[in-house]
């Protein structure tokens, strides 16, 4: 006899609403739905009555925790409308940003992992992680959300004290390398609770047109830093993780990973940037056209279309977050899974509600 | 599959036009049918769709795909805001359909539209010409 479990829409795994309604055979899952409907704001119909300054502010409250990637991608897609160029030193503050920001994400989903297993020490061990890297982000921007640095045509701050980035970023990097990569990777525990559940094939990813780390986890290979470069991505050397097993763990390693990889690329950004203006012109004239834009997110491909009429204000603004995609993959995640596993799983893949629903 | 021949299997004079590094074909009577499962058969993903209005009552639409790292953008505009629903040949773009119909109350036929963003009560096509909100107390129009 099978029975409906509503798991949510506060609290499905973490503090953002969503409801994943589970039907189950004993405790087998047999059926999912998944309802995102609790978080719309209408910002892309905001986006369309602001003009393109006040539109990055409004941007930037898509979602909390990549905030800064939003405005970065929109920037890109007025930039390419408008025909400008960034300084140089502008593209690599942006770089840092981002990678920042990715870390902060990265290590917020490890700690709310670390929880959702039940190990309470690993996520004290990632929230006390991302406390310096918040202080950072603070120091550069000074918001620790929200940074408010880009801007069309550059960066809105300079980066003033480059070597307590550095120092913040070297101890991050020591931490997740030599802490908390071996505690994910070799704990029985982690082991026992991601490795073998929530598989998704590389046939399903690209078929459900998953993005970021969760593809990536299932052998697909796309990374936009690397096949579309932006910021200053193509003066860096990086690895882009991929792992084949597709499944929790593998999603794991590959989010984990990442870190050392953004560590790497903020410091080689550090080495790299020299003095120089960060942004151009204060008013810019968009004009009749359109453009896309799309970046790498701390959770996937992020993409932003815009229009212009030539006036002070956007004709149309689509944005497609990577939660939009990635969360439809959670089904076929969870099916035939133990109804014990449907938050881990659900988490596993970082969902961002208020990116999904805007 | 080069981005020629996806042109001439689809059948289109139309050149492709390159603009903020991404590719872009206009066709106002694209078969989105033929244009999803040639894309699919080529191990595209399908980025995402973008509507907008076209005018009062037509919607201009675009395909957004993913082609081995080039964007490849195919434009169309719905026929009385309706095109054939693409959820059977590519299953990511369940969710996109849905949150069109949402937004622009386009139709995709061949298909059921629940609501995704909205609430179960709300009309469809909130960002369309014909809506007008009312408040709180006088419902949508």
């Amino acid at each position: 006899m099978s029975y409906t479990i509503p798991i949510g829409p506060y609290h499905p795994a973490l503090e953002e609403p969503c409801k994943v309604q589970v039907i189950c055979e004993g405790e087998t899952v047999q059926d999912v739905s998944l309802f995102v409907k609790y978080n719309f704001r209408g910002i892309e119909w905001l986006a369309e009555r602001r003009n393109y300054h006040q539109a990055i502010t409004l941007v930037e409250r898509v979602c909390g925790i990549c905030s800064n990637v939003h405005t970065l991608t929109f920037c890109n897609a007025i930039e390419s409308l408008a025909g400008l160029t960034v300084p140089v030193r502008a593209q690599y503050i942006r770089t840092i940003m981002v990678e920042l920001e990715r870390l902060t994400s990265h290590t917020l989903w490890a700690g709310i992992a670390g929880e959702v297993m039940g190990f309470q020490t690993l996520f004290m061990k990632c929230f006390a992680l991302r406390e310096p890297l918040m202080d950072l982000l603070e120091t550069i921007s000074g918001s620790r959300i929200h940074y408010g640095t880009n801007c069309i045509g550059g960066v809105t701050r300079d980066l003033t004290d480059p070597e307590a980035a550095r120092t913040t970023i070297r101890r991050v990097r020591q931490t997740v390398t030599d802490q908390l990569i071996p505690l994910f990777t070799t704990d029985k525990t982690v082991h026992a609770r991601c490795s073998g559940i929530g598989k998704m094939t590389k046939e399903q990813a690209l078929a459900w047109g998953a993005v970021g780390p969760n593809a990536r986890a299932s052998g697909l290979t796309e990374d936009i830093r690397r096949t579309s470069p932006y910021a200053a991505y193509a003066k860096i050397e990086f690895k882009v993780p991929v792992e084949t097993s597709g499944d929790v763990f593998a999603r794991v390693v590959v989010r984990l990973l990442e870190m050392v990889e953004s560590c790497r690329i903020v410091e080689q950004a550090l080495d790299q940037m020299s003095p120089g203006p960060i942004n151009g012109p204060n008013f810019v004239e968009v004009p009749i056209g359109e453009a896309v834009a799309r970046s790498e997110a701390p959770r996937g491909e992020l993409f932003y279309y815009v229009s212009s009429d030539g006036t002070d204000t956007p004709c149309r603004v689509k944005i497609r977050t990577p939660s939009f995609v990635n969360l439809p993959t959670v089904r076929l995640m969870m099916l035939q899974a133990n109804l014990a596993d449907v938050p881990l799983i659900n988490a596993s893949i970082d969902p961002c509600y208020s990116c999904t629903s805007r | 599959m080069d981005i020629e021949e996806i042109r001439e299997r689809l059948g289109n004079m139309e050149a492709w036009v390159n603009k903020s590094e991404a590719w872009w074909l206009e066709t106002p009577s694209l078969d989105v049918e033929k244009m999803a499962r040639l894309m699919v058969e080529t191990s595209a993903r399908l980025v995402t769709v973008t509507a907008s209005r076209a005018r009062e009552d037509e919607f201009r639409v675009i395909y957004h795909w993913d082609l081995q790292g080039r964007l490849l953008n195919f434009v169309t505009i719905t026929n009385q805001a309706t095109l054939p629903s693409i959820t059977s040949i590519c299953p990511a773009a369940d969710w996109i359909e849905r949150e069109i119909h949402d937004y622009f109350a386009v139709n995709f036929a061949g298909r059921e539209l629940p609501t995704l963003v909205l609430s179960d009560q709300d009309p469809p096509g909130i960002f369309s010409w014909n809506f007008q909100w009312k408040g709180k107390e006088g419902g949508h129009a």
